[in-house]
């Protein structure tokens, strides 16, 4: 369960979250759509603890504990996950290296035992078969020469490996041909449930009729200003932004 | 004896503009020492090798005036240089190469205390012959070490090299290689791992003088504290040397806001047929990659660690030896971890 109360975020002295009240029941999927340059990408960074946003009020609550002041990899380990717009590419370091140090990290941050290398790949060679992943891009550098659709496979793939409690996916559809959407969108849909929230920023409707969201948020200018059902996004996509914005505005 | 400080390089000489030595040796008492090695082994050349333009020699020639041990290597070896406290030092190895060979030298320069280790390593490369000589640098603080290698590299032959710096006190590392016959390969590889006041100079010429050869050159150079790193590579093709292939990379992280690299790539060119390049970049961690690991749940320090390994791993992939690869790679996280 994620709450996220008045938040207020700004970059280089400009305010781009205004006051964003957003509230996350465990196992629900939420969407927030909105125009280029509502705050939504923002708001993921913030959410994962990225620096070079100052956060001047609010607070982030998960799971009953405020993760305002912790680093990122702290708050990867309470069970944020972003998945990234645009994956960062690593040269020089193996995929299987870099998963097995985050899944480690995360393990022992959470007071679990390491894994060592025969279970670590037994884990990933399972959840890599589930996504389409080859054992041939586990041996590649971290996203280096990765397709656009392997690189938002391979963000679902860290994702069912570090197993959070709260995933934002910052438009994950972007880039990605429709097979390519099936295959995340599946692997998303399959970790659904349980006490697990999602939040899910797009721009586009597609994504939401293959991951099936319980809420949808239109955000502008850096906070919520519509809430609704499944249906409000039908009525973006066939209406545009403008309407809306325009009206709470 | 005092050290003959008149005949030592200033920073006025132009391949010294860096790297001041006078100010280094001022600091020190020494006497002229012998690490225990024969001196009565015939030099491969007791004056400095070389067209002039290249000569600045006066390091060479002083090992000449005062050698004070000498060793000769035709074949596989491990050759320990480690110096004591209060030694002045001049140190000779020659390394012959037959033709038809394949020879792993490898070199540890180290020390304890103040000391001066003038060294000259002489190398010759016969024909169709491969050399891999690793060079481990872990000096003292205290210590100062000048190195003049010369290397004269034959036809269908390879002079491969792999020099880490981990520990330094003020390190000059001088390489001259001729490539003399056709098909020559040099192919020179480098990490430097600086922290607190440490001083690394690499300094490079390799001459083409035949056609068909190539010379690649790889130096990686991880900067902490207020250290001082130097790259000057200079690749010299000459008017026959058609075909060559030059390649000179240096790269540098600085971990630092007091720490200091200086790079000067150079390329001299007579001949109208050859494919020559060089890139020198000087800067931080990048953040992106940084943010990336850390929302994994990968500790700052640990993601900082495995990101500057990656950085020099291009540096160790230059190595062919795969044992050699893997006790570089872990001296490389030794030191990170040590730092940390």
């Amino acid at each position: 369960m994620i709450e996220i109360k008045q938040l207020k975020a700004e970059i280089d002295g400009k305010e781009i979250l205004k006051g964003l009240d957003l509230t996350i029941e465990p196992g629900k999927v939420h969407a927030i759509m909105g125009p280029n340059g509502s705050g939504k990408s923002t708001l993921s960074y913030v959410l994962a603890g990225r620096e070079d946003y100052v956060v001047t009020g609010g607070d982030i609550v998960l799971n009953g504990e405020s993760i305002m002041d912790m680093a990122p990899e702290e708050r990867a380990a309470k069970g944020v996950f972003l998945a990234f717009q645009y994956p960062v590419e690593i040269p020089g370091v193996q995929m299987t290296t870099f998963m097995k140090t985050a899944v480690n990290s995360v393990r022992k941050a959470r007071g679990q035992s390491e894994l060592d290398a025969i279970d670590f790949l037994k884990l990933m060679k399972g959840k890599c078969k589930e996504l389409g992943i080859s054992d041939e891009m586990m041996k590649r550098a971290v996203n280096v020469g990765f397709s656009g659709g392997e690189k938002k496979r391979n963000e679902v793939l860290q994702m069912a490996m570090l197993e959070p409690t709260f995933a934002v996916l910052d438009e994950t559809d972007s880039g990605l041909d429709i097979d390519a959407l099936k295959v995340v969108a599946d692997g998303v849909n399959k970790m659904r449930g349980g006490n697990r929230s999602f939040l899910v920023i797009t721009h586009y409707q597609r994504l939401l009729d293959y991951i099936k969201p319980d809420v949808v948020h239109v955000m502008a200018n850096g906070k919520i200003i519509k809430t609704g059902g499944p249906e409000l996004a039908h009525e973006l996509e066939a209406k545009g932004y403008a309407d809306i914005v325009g009206a709470a505005a | 004896m005092s050290l003959p400080l008149e005949r030592i390089p200033t920073t006025k000489d132009e391949r010294w503009k860096y790297t001041n030595l006078p100010r280094a040796l001022k600091k020190l008492d020494l006497k002229p020492a012998s690490l225990g090695w024969a001196s009565n082994v015939a030099l491969l050349e007791p004056t400095a090798p070389g067209e002039k333009q290249y000569r600045d020699t006066n390091l060479w020639d002083l090992n000449t005036a005062h050698v004070s041990d000498v060793q000769f290597f035709s074949g596989d070896a491990e050759i320990d240089v480690a110096a004591q406290n209060g030694q002045w030092l001049s140190p000779r190895i020659v390394i012959d190469v037959k033709d038809n060979q394949t020879v792993t030298i490898v070199e540890r320069q180290n020390g304890q205390g103040a000391y001066w280790k003038n060294t000259v390593v002489q190398i010759r490369i016969g024909n169709n012959s491969t050399l891999r000589h690793y060079r481990m640098n872990d000096e003292a603080a205290d210590g100062v070490s000048t190195i003049f290698t010369h290397v004269k590299v034959g036809r269908d032959s390879t002079y491969e090299t792999f020099s880490l710096i981990e520990g330094a006190g003020f390190v000059r590392n001088q390489t001259h290689a001729e490539i003399q016959g056709e098909n020559g390969h040099c192919w020179m590889n480098g990490i430097n791992l600086l922290k607190g006041d440490q001083h690394a100079d690499t300094t490079i010429t390799i001459e083409h003088q035949q056609p068909n050869c190539t010379s690649k050159q790889t130096f990686k150079s991880v900067l902490d504290g207020k250290s001082h790193c130097v790259f000057q590579g200079k690749v010299h093709v000459h008017q026959i040397a058609q075909k060559t292939d030059g390649y000179q990379l240096s790269n540098a992280l600085i971990l630092s806001p007091t720490a200091e690299m200086d790079t000067k790539p150079e390329l001299e060119i007579y001949a109208d047929d050859v494919k020559c390049s060089h890139g020198a970049t000087t800067g931080r961690l990048d953040d992106a990659p940084l943010f990336y690991m850390r929302a994994r749940g990968i500790p700052e320090d640990m993601a900082r660690a495995l990101l500057i390994e990656a950085f020099c791993g291009q540096a160790i992939e230059g190595v062919s030896d795969e044992n050699m690869q893997d006790m570089i790679r872990g001296k490389v996280s030794q030191w990170l971890t040590s730092r940390a």
